[in-house]
């Protein structure tokens, strides 16, 4: 805690506990995330992975020990941070009765864009919803509200994405044009997701967490991930009932 | 910098509101819907009264409970489309100041609840008002009233509907937080009406002793209602 | 978990004192009498019905007090405190309608009027209603803390401005402290009622005090359980 966060680092994270009286979302969870790295979270449901994103995220303060993400404190540094980190969730996070344009519009307002016309018609030409900009978005189909809704991530340019089961609920299309999505600004963006597919999870991931009743089972590196002993320590992890 | 950032974000949530309510006119049709039918409502509640009942008398009061209902459908409007796909979520994870969130919403709703009322006002003195003695005093006045107390409906009411938004049952919970909390607001509210509606001697005076009130109100509530409102909208 | 002695004394003293007090009333505090020389048997609810009165209001400070911690430092055990604080302050809401009702019947010959301090106590119940409502209408443990933290200190600065704009408009019920010249009390009287104030206080801390108690042993209880369950 008391060491400087390093630049280097895209997340790092230590002894970060989320408690609310008895109840712990998050455990004494620590771990460093280099930059440009893709870290999967796994995880049953109530392990804690949404309150760890959520953290990270500036959303909610930890109660014990410290995070940041790229150097800034998510508790001290929150609006800074704000500027530098994006979230595509499950949920598109956008107003289905304003149309596209104006949803991307809003959301650079409130990122105070200097330029926002043409950084909004450069996304939506990028996720290729051009001839659509001008639709009510409650008119869009999942696909469509999917890379709209990476769109408005993307539009104040960050540094780190969160990801919150992006995959979730998308057609075999749609799931395409996300992983298109995704390798195209793979290069210069971390990323952090929280997956419940463990095939999808491993295949993207440079990195990988397992999160269990708030603590860290497994934080390893992609390369020295045995995928067998992998897939037991998950299933143990869920299939356990711990959560 | 920062300072015309917030006023940015300010204009941002106050327009696309606008541009919502605009375009669904959700908000206003249901809370036009719901003035007139109270109307129909107190045409009931006053069949046997006779014509020799003079409806001013009672007039503020029910025009107060109509509004006091009526502002809660608008207010809980304005939070579910914030709620409904997460779109809170995406607001907050903006750098956008909590305060800025309060005061935009707040001001809408404000704008919203003052063109319903005083739309329905006139429909409410053309149906029972007609043949009658007219306002003792400025008819301006009544419009003062509609402001002073708009502004603590709106205010606290954006605050207590941040949270009922995320209940079970949260048009219901709304009303059973919002009406005891109004309370003197809405006491405050009927005797100016009543002063400005009826007329005569010292009516101005004690129209203006009302509105005291209903600044005092305004002014302590709405300052609470900022202060927590941060708390309130971060969990 | 330590027993709380104080609080079991003061449970033991408030009750000999409110009993006292009652005593007190019916044979040691002179009958204050209508015109008419009957004598007014009523007023003896006075030193029940004002010092269950005060004690509530009293209570729903710690309300908003205990809410004003939570919400600085999101301890959980300041926002059970403020929920004790907020039964307790319930119980002698009720109690106070139920015996300023009673009065009113009797003096005014009505059960009900609405007189500033009745509107207030009838406004401040759905206040209180309100706050337990909406607890049981939140899921999520911390929101739940949070919402009932807010709308605590809403409720405690709302009450005495409904308190005072009722009262503004024209009171008809007796003021007794400070209300000008004929009020006021002898001092028999005065002191039946300091000892019924204070045992009725003493009561009130007796019974927050063994509320929290009882909730932190559930909640260690709950802590106990999760820790086996690991």
């Amino acid at each position: 805690m008391e060491e400087t966060p390093r630049n280097d680092l895209a997340v790092q994270v230590r002894g970060l506990t989320r408690a609310f009286g008895v109840r712990k979302a998050l455990n004494d969870v620590s771990f460093e995330l280099p930059t440009g790295a893709f870290l999967s979270i796994f995880g049953p449901n109530g392990a804690g992975k949404t309150t760890l994103v959520k953290v990270l995220t500036t959303l909610l303060n930890p109660s014990k020990g410290s995070a940041s993400v790229l150097g800034c404190d998510v508790v001290s540094e929150a609006v800074e941070l704000r500027h530098r980190i994006g979230l595509i969730s499950h949920n598109p996070l956008l107003y289905p009765d304003l149309t596209a344009e104006e949803n991307l519009l809003f959301f650079a307002e409130m990122y105070g864009l200097d330029d926002p016309k043409t950084r909004v018609r450069e996304l939506l030409g990028d996720v290729e919803l051009d001839h659509r900009r001008l639709d009510v978005v409650s008119t869009f189909s999942r696909g469509m509200l999917q890379r709209l809704s990476i769109a408005r991530a993307l539009l104040h340019k960050p540094d780190v994405l969160f990801l919150d089961e992006p995959y979730s609920g998308l057609d075999p299309h749609a799931v395409d044009i996300l992983d298109g999505l995704i390798a195209q600004i793979r290069g210069d963006h971390t990323f952090v997701m929280i997956s419940h597919d463990l095939d999808k999870g491993l295949e993207l991931c440079s990195h990988a967490l397992i999160l269990a009743n708030g603590k860290v089972v497994l934080f390893e590196n992609r390369d020295d991930i045995d995928v067998e002993q992998f897939r037991k320590t998950y299933r143990a992890t869920v299939g356990t009932g711990v959560a | 910098m920062a300072k015309s950032n917030s006023w940015r974000q300010f204009k941002a949530i106050l327009r696309k509101d606008l541009v919502m309510e605009l375009r669904t006119k959700e908000m206003i049709t249901s809370m036009g819907l719901y003035a007139l039918l109270t109307m129909v409502v107190y045409q009931i509640a006053l069949a046997e009264a006779g014509d020799s009942f003079d409806v001013r008398l009672v007039m503020p009061g029910l025009i107060w409970v109509a509004f006091i209902f009526m502002s809660m459908l608008g207010l809980n409007r304005s939070f579910v489309h914030e709620k409904d796909q997460g779109c809170i979520d995406a607001l907050l994870l903006s750098p956008v100041d909590r305060p800025v969130i309060f005061f935009a919403k707040f001001a809408g709703n404000l704008l919203f609840l003052m063109v319903v009322e005083l739309l329905s006002l006139p429909v409410f003195s053309f149906l029972f008002l007609q043949g009658r003695e007219g306002f003792g005093n400025p008819v301006w006045l009544v419009g003062v009233v509609l402001l002073g107390a708009s502004i603590g409906i709106s205010g606290v009411g954006t605050l207590l509907a941040t949270m009922t938004v995320n209940t079970k049952g949260k048009d219901v919970m709304l009303a059973v937080l919002f009406v005891p909390i109004m309370y003197p607001l809405l006491r405050a509210a009927v005797g100016a009406t009543f002063a400005a509606v009826i007329g005569g001697p010292g009516t101005v005076q004690a129209f203006w002793l009302y509105m005291a009130w209903v600044a005092g109100f305004d002014v302590i509530m709405v300052a609470i209602a900022y202060a927590l409102y941060e708390f309130v909208i971060g969990v | 978990m330590k027993r709380n002695p104080l609080a079991e004394i003061m449970l033991g003293l408030g009750g000999v004192l409110t009993t006292a007090a009652f005593f007190m009333a019916f044979f040691w505090a002179p009958g204050t009498s209508y015109p008419d020389g009957r004598v007014d048997f009523a007023q003896k609810i006075f030193y029940f019905h004002v010092p269950v009165a005060e004690a509530s209001f009293l209570v729903f400070i710690f309300t908003a007090y205990y809410g004003i911690r939570f919400l600085m430092t999101r301890e959980r055990i300041y926002d059970t405190k403020a929920r004790i604080a907020t039964e307790v302050t319930l119980f002698f809401v009720l109690l106070t309608m139920a015996t300023g009702i009673l009065w009113t019947r009797v003096e005014w010959g009505v059960w009900w009027q609405w007189e500033p301090r009745l509107t207030t106590y009838f406004i401040l119940t759905l206040l209180v209603i309100a706050y337990f409502v909406l607890r049981n209408s939140v899921e999520d443990e911390e929101k739940r803390a949070v919402y009932a933290s807010a709308f605590g200190i809403l409720a405690f600065v709302d009450a005495p401005i409904s308190f005072f704009i009722t009262r503004w408009l024209n009171s008809i019920h007796p003021i007794v402290f400070g209300g000008g010249e004929s009020s006021g009390l002898e001092t028999s009287m005065l002191i039946t009622f300091i000892v019924a104030q204070v045992g009725m206080l003493m009561l009130g801390y007796a019974f927050y005090q063994l509320r929290l108690r009882e909730e932190e042993l559930r909640e260690r209880l709950e802590a106990l359980k999760i820790e086996i369950g690991d």
